[in-house]
């Protein structure tokens, strides 16, 4: 859920409404947030799962440093959606492994 | 090859602070860091710091990394951002992934103050979505504006654990509970007791040993421990939590000293493996420097201290002041230092369970210690905290000894002293007259001064409290008044709410109590 009113910090200075997708699905964000404070205002937890477990991750330290948010932006696998910033038109895929699911599957029929 | 006389790596509260000196000294210096915004963790820190009014005490951290950045850049101090630093190398030689290129920097200095990384404990499901580090609730909430959860269990009750529940419940979050492993609170008693007053029960002695839920948090199981730190069986509580949020502790990132060659130890005290330094925070590399947390943990305010000593020093000893000029800035951000490494957590006390009375002869409160606030009798014990008074007067619950002033500076009265060691327990003058402004209210960072009146009304006492949450009450308005624990105790009714510009966001209500609760009455829920 988004903070609308802050007692501290008031309301939060964001960019123009953007629009992209997860998985195809079309979401809405802020221009300058980053992926993962978008997708977790709009209650997605997993980002990814992993390669031999097959097991969800998400959100962790939300500094760059540990790499469990990575995901697919615009074909590009392994992106720290915690420190990249949303654009307009971005095209986000949930990462099974490093590829995407229909890779991931077709592997691993 | 670019050349810069100062490169200083991380553009935290420590690296921004030696810049800072060095380019006012008027070496020319760079910064860099790997994130895309400078500062470090300053800017995810909204609560006001400690400290006396040198070191930017009751000032809010992000305001602060404002002041700095301004400062830098006036000063022409040059910030690479997105500017991860790989390696350094022979002849003060640094190779910098920027902007996806490699480049290489030449320096005669090199200040080190890269902070530190969390710890982590693991536990089953401690992977699963929902389990976050506390530096990332700070991000989700104060950075980005984003819940980190609707329910959340904090583990670990340092500064930090205790911190950051405090902001989640400001950014509109429900705590579960704190717990810690420790048998005692590990942070600032005043840091437990704001959070226990709203009602958040603490843990000790407590783990975290699941988390519930399939593809994310759904719940936590938390059991006692035994001395060993083995979970009791029998003792596990299911509590109904979507976020675990881990803080407990933090280690230096002292690996780029490591790769330069430092002399380097591994001192527990310190966080873990640290860079051996000198008075003057230099390493055994002539030329490189160290501070902040990378040279140990401490809190941000001897970070900016001690990068104010290494900018110093690198400016004498390239010639940019005199040996005197250098003595002196250095004896004097010196004196600061020890200033706030006195009292009951410097770091010299760490890890120190043997304390069991106050710098002033006055035995520790137990129940802070074991359930994050004090008893109405152990209170009774402390000079500032008497309800003994007529008319509006203080009640200060101040009862450790932290390195903290500005309730003196605060009184333009002379009600309240402190006295020259900051981290004694403040008096309250009987001979100076309050006017009941509430300016001591607002100063207090540790939120822990109250304006009581026990002659407000036949029968009825007001109780005037810090209050930085939202929705703001109104006069007028009717709820209830919660002790120290958290727990209702009576009805209250809000008389006035201050606001205003010198209070810096923390506003202030006085509630009315019935007269017999004037002691016990410490928060208000509508």
């Amino acid at each position: 859920m988004r903070i609308a009113q802050h007692p501290i910090l008031g309301t939060y200075e964001k960019g123009q409404k953007v629009h992209f997708t997860l998985d195809g699905q079309d979401m809405v964000g802020y221009e300058g947030e980053s992926i993962a404070a978008a997708l977790h205002a709009a209650g997605v937890m997993t980002h990814r799962y992993t390669a031999k477990q097959h097991k969800p991750r998400g959100i962790f330290c939300a500094i760059g440093r540990c790499t469990d948010c990575v995901m697919i932006v615009d074909g590009q696998p392994n992106v720290r959606t915690c420190i990249t910033e949303l654009k307009e038109g971005m095209n986000i895929q949930t990462q099974y492994g490093v590829e995407t699911k229909e890779a991931w599957e077709a592997k691993n029929k | 090859m670019k050349r810069h006389e100062v490169l200083v790596i991380g553009a935290g509260p420590a690296g921004l602070s030696a810049a800072i000196e060095a380019a006012k000294n008027g070496m020319d210096v760079a910064v860099f860091d790997e994130n895309a915004r400078p500062g470090g963790q300053l800017f995810k820190q909204i609560h006001k710091f400690f400290g006396s009014k040198e070191h930017h005490a009751k000032e809010r951290g992000f305001n602060i990394g404002k002041d700095l950045l301004k400062e830098a850049r006036d000063l022409g101090v040059k910030v690479y951002l997105d500017a991860t630093v790989m390696g350094i190398y022979y002849d003060k030689e640094i190779l910098v992934n920027h902007n996806g290129e490699v480049d290489h920097f030449k320096g005669d200095t090199i200040v080190i103050a890269t902070g530190a990384a969390e710890n982590m404990v693991s536990f089953k499901g401690w992977d699963k979505p929902g389990v976050i580090g506390a530096g990332a609730a700070q991000a989700l909430m104060n950075l980005q504006g984003v819940q980190p959860g609707e329910k959340i269990l904090m583990v670990g009750s340092g500064n930090v654990g205790l911190v950051v529940s405090f902001q989640l419940l400001q950014a509109g979050c429900q705590v579960a509970a704190v717990i810690d492993a420790a048998p005692r609170v590990g942070g600032y008693g005043v840091h437990a007791s704001k959070v226990a007053r709203t009602g958040v029960p603490f843990y000790m002695k407590h783990t975290v040993v699941e988390a519930l839920g399939e593809d994310k948090v759904e719940g936590a199981v938390i059991a006692e421990v035994d001395d060993h730190f083995q979970p009791i069986p029998g003792t596990e509580k299911t509590l109904d939590v979507d976020t675990i949020c881990i803080a407990v502790g933090l280690s230096p990132m002292s690996q780029l000293a490591d790769n330069a060659g430092c002399e380097m130890k591994f001192l527990p005290k310190k966080g873990g493996n640290v860079p051996v330094v000198n008075e003057y925070n230099e390493t055994s590399m002539d030329g490189i420097f160290c501070c902040g947390d990378v040279a140990g943990i401490e809190e941000a305010s001897s970070a900016m201290l001690q990068g104010k000593i290494a900018g110093s020093t690198a400016s004498y000893k390239n010639g940019y002041i005199d040996e005197d000029e250098w003595q002196q800035s250095v004896e004097k951000y010196r004196a600061s230092l020890e200033q706030l490494r006195t009292g009951m957590f410097a770091p010299q006390n760490k890890g120190r369970t043997d304390m069991t009375e106050t710098d002033e002869g006055i035995p520790l409160s137990k129940s802070l210690l074991a359930k994050g606030y004090v008893t109405d009798e152990e209170l009774a014990e402390f000079p500032a905290c008497s309800t003994k008074v007529s008319g509006v007067h203080p009640v200060i619950e101040c009862t450790q000894n932290i390195p903290c002033d500005p309730c003196q500076d605060a009184c333009k009265f002379g009600c309240i002293k402190v006295g020259s060691n900051i981290s004694k327990l403040p008096v309250i003058n009987p001979e100076a007259t309050c006017t009941g402004c509430g300016m001591c209210i607002a100063s207090c960072s540790g939120q822990a001064i109250f304006l009581v009146n026990e002659d407000y009304e036949d029968g009825f006492a007001t109780v005037a409290l810090p209050y930085e949450f939202l929705p703001l009450p109104q006069a007028g308005d009717k709820g209830k008044a919660l002790d120290r624990s958290g727990k209702p105790v009576c009805d209250a009714e809000i008389v006035s709410v201050k606001s205003s510009k010198v209070m810096d966001m923390t506003n202030i209500l006085t509630m009315k109590v019935p007269v017999e609760y004037a002691g016990t009455a410490r928060f208000y829920r509508a």
